[in-house]
């Protein structure tokens, strides 16, 4: 009897392994097709094969001297462009998928600890004060930072930081942050500054170039990979505070090293192409309803299939038409109606088992 | 509705105060419609005007020939006015308040009311909400529209009725006039495939917009001089990237003057735009700033045409711009343009090396 038990379990157990590995390589299929397609089409005409012989020359000999135009496109344009999507989107993903972990909570997403709001205030100020460029990302990050900071004075009382106050400092952070920017925008030159500022605020990759890619790189890599370092920590965070203590965790001081890469991580990416809302939340649920809750599994799906949705969305943003239509916009449209369907199929197929 | 209804009897209570007021004074009211179709009535010219439309603030500069009437402007405006060649024409502008109301035209109504305005003028078609304000503390506003040569000879005419001074705009009109019909006639003669395509661009630094055809006054000009709208296939003002860009390869690119920070060298030092045919040939250049920005509709436009043509169908214009810019500054404001001037206005220093450039230089 105890024999058959056994033997029933080690077949659940490798028709599971056999499923979650099946479902990673989906995923990554759909990653790289979606990468190589992004790399092959955009609004100037590159033939998809002269596209990719062109990647690998950029591969292969990449101080290779470029002048022709098509060169230019595939390799200085679309090639950062795609690789920061890709990027951002796994960071994202990753950043909420690990925040409902530690908050216990399915609604959290990164926007939650006022670093989206207090990176936009900085890029805000930026923009008025007619700062472009590096500083300007420098700016975006450092005041990023120091959101989750306010968050982390206001929150801790006593020594001690309920999941509960973070949650409510961050919304008090958040809500101030956005009034500043509603102030600037209200101050702003309508000519100039203000559709600037409008227009950073829906998100958009349109001025990625290299060298913005390279900052926001390590910051986005560093994050997601320390991250997937905590998932074990994650496990035993998104338990019971009381349970996770008994076993052993400083759950006060794991929970701010995740949210201190949470803000590398977002400030990272807002700084290079401003506010993108909906991929935190949507990706991490996509990802539980095909790998299931363990952050071993998680982490890194979220990351593929966030990498994946970001380059999808983005080739549309700026291939659907002449004009960039705003990743805000995209995000929320496509992404919205997914997860309302993913969502249903979910309680359905509970509901009758 | 009822808010139209409240609208229309105030309107209706101040016109018949103002006809009794007229018949003591003499009659010298003044009424007109406006672009929103609203009745305008002044028992005497406008002594005292507040423009929360941006551009606005300097015509009313160029029309009245002094800052004496002008007695609040939109903070943009007066950025614009202070550190452009206004500025140094009219040294007193500096004073004029800008508190009356936020760049994004919501009146500050006490700030506006303690200007005393006889006349506010104010944009329509954005909203009843910025206009309200204004009626609601008993003043009179006059709106009007953005977009077209028409509407904007349509609103100038009515300002300096406003102002008491009628003749002083057939005179400003004449000249549009006059400048558009040569232009016409010149262009009519170019043959579709000689129409280099030019593109504009309203934005540049944080994210690059361009426009569509419909709506767009620059658009409207680069057709007058002979050109073809690079991004006609837009709708109204896009975000649009440097590949889209490259797929257009426009012929000519116009900067906007908008964007303190922004030169031709942006253009230049791009790795995707350096090889647009516009930047290989040399033909980048930013739009000049006068007595407003030369991009939108303004009392100088004409002057933006020329210069325009100029660079656009080289062949075809040569009209002598600093010539023309004398005269037409003299009439505006009464004052001799120096050749310092002229140089600061047309970028010289910063894009003298552009093509066909020298025909802007001092002889």
């Amino acid at each position: 009897m105890a024999v058959v038990v056994q033997e029933q379990d080690a077949r659940r157990l490798r028709i599971a392994l056999a499923r979650q590995t099946l479902v990673f390589g989906l995923l990554l299929l759909l990653f790289i097709t979606a990468f190589i397609v992004s790399l092959c089409v955009g609004r100037f005409s590159v033939p998809a094969g002269r596209a990719l012989e062109l990647v690998w020359i950029g591969i292969t000999d990449p101080t290779r001297e470029l002048t022709n135009i098509d060169e230019r496109i595939v390799l200085l344009v679309r090639a950062p462009r795609v690789v920061l999507a890709a990027l951002a989107g796994a960071g994202l993903a990753v950043s909420g998928a690990a925040l409902q972990g530690v908050f216990r909570n399915p609604l959290v997403s990164p926007d939650i600890l006022g670093i989206s709001q207090g990176a936009a205030f900085g890029g805000a100020l930026g923009i008025m004060l007619g700062i472009w460029g590096l500083p300007l990302i420098a700016m975006v990050f450092v005041f990023g930072l120091a959101a989750l900071i306010l968050v982390g004075l206001l929150s801790r009382i006593n020594g001690r930081t309920e999941t509960v106050t973070v949650i409510l400092s961050g919304l008090v952070i958040s809500s101030m942050f956005s009034a500043v920017v509603s102030l600037l925008q209200f101050v702003a030159d309508p000519n100039t500054s203000l559709p600037a500022i409008v227009y950073w605020l829906m998100g958009s990759f349109a001025t990625s170039t290299w060298q913005r890619t390279l900052i926001a790189a390590p910051g986005l890599i560093l994050g997601s990979l320390i991250l997937w370092m905590l998932r074990f920590r994650l496990n035993i965070l998104s338990l019971d505070e009381a349970e996770a203590r008994s076993l052993g965790a400083n759950t006060t001081r794991e929970r701010w090293l995740v949210f201190g890469m949470i803000a590398i991580i977002v400030g990272s990416q807002v700084a290079v192409s401003g506010i993108i809302g909906w991929v935190g939340i949507v990706i991490p649920h996509a990802a539980r309803l095909l790998v299931g809750h363990d952050h071993r599994a998680l982490l890194p799906a979220s990351v593929v299939l966030g990498a994946g949705f970001m380059v999808i969305i983005d080739t549309l943003a700026r291939t659907a038409t002449a004009a960039e239509i705003p990743l805000g916009v995209m995000t929320a449209l496509v992404g919205a109606p997914i997860f309302a369907v993913l969502l249903r199929n979910h309680y359905r197929e509970r509901s009758a088992s | 509705m009822s808010l139209f209804h409240r609208l229309g009897s105030r309107l209706f209570l101040v016109g018949v105060l103002s006809s009794f007021a007229a018949q003591g004074a003499g009659a010298e009211e003044i009424v007109f419609k406006d672009q929103e179709n609203r009745e305008v009535r002044l028992a005497k010219a406008a002594e005292r005007i507040v423009s929360i439309v941006i551009p606005m603030a300097s015509t009313v500069i160029a029309l009245d020939g002094s800052t004496k009437k002008l007695v609040g402007m939109n903070p943009t405006a007066k950025s614009a006015v202070v550190e452009g060649i206004l500025g140094k024409i009219f040294p007193e502008a500096k004073d004029i308040p800008s508190d009356v109301t936020a760049p994004n035209f919501v009146p500050n109504v006490e700030a506006l009311t303690a200007t005393n305005p006889d006349l506010v003028i104010q944009w329509g078609g954005r909203g009843n909400d910025i206009v309200a304000p204004i009626t609601n503390a008993g003043l009179t506003a006059m709106l009007i529209l953005y977009g077209t040569e028409e509407l904007t000879r349509d609103y100038m005419t009515m300002a300096s009725k406003a102002l008491g001074k009628p003749e002083r705009i057939t005179q400003l009109v004449e000249w549009r006039d006059r400048v558009q019909k040569d232009m016409e006639a010149k262009a009519a003669s170019v043959p579709q495939d000689k129409r280099p395509s030019v593109l504009y661009l309203g934005r540049a630094l944080s994210d690059i917009s361009a426009s569509g055809t419909k709506g767009s006054y620059n658009a409207w000009y680069i057709e007058l001089v002979g050109g073809k709208n690079a991004s006609a296939e837009l709708n109204g003002t896009v975000s649009i990237n440097k590949e889209q860009i490259a797929q257009w390869d426009p012929e000519v690119i116009f900067l906007n003057a908008f964007e303190a920070k922004l030169n031709v060298d942006w253009v230049y030092s791009d790795p995707v735009l350096s090889l647009t045919k516009a930047a290989k040939n040399k033909r980048v250049y930013k739009m000049p700033l006068g007595g407003y920005r030369w991009d939108p509709p303004n009392q100088e436009s004409p002057l933006s045409w020329m210069w325009t043509a100029n660079l656009v169908q080289p062949g075809v214009f040569n009209y002598d711009i600093r010539a023309e810019m004398k005269a037409a500054y003299k009439t505006l404001y009464n004052y001799e343009l120096t050749e310092a001037d002229i140089d600061a206005i047309l970028w010289v220093k910063e894009q003298g090396s552009a093509t066909n450039y020298d025909q802007f230089k001092a002889k």
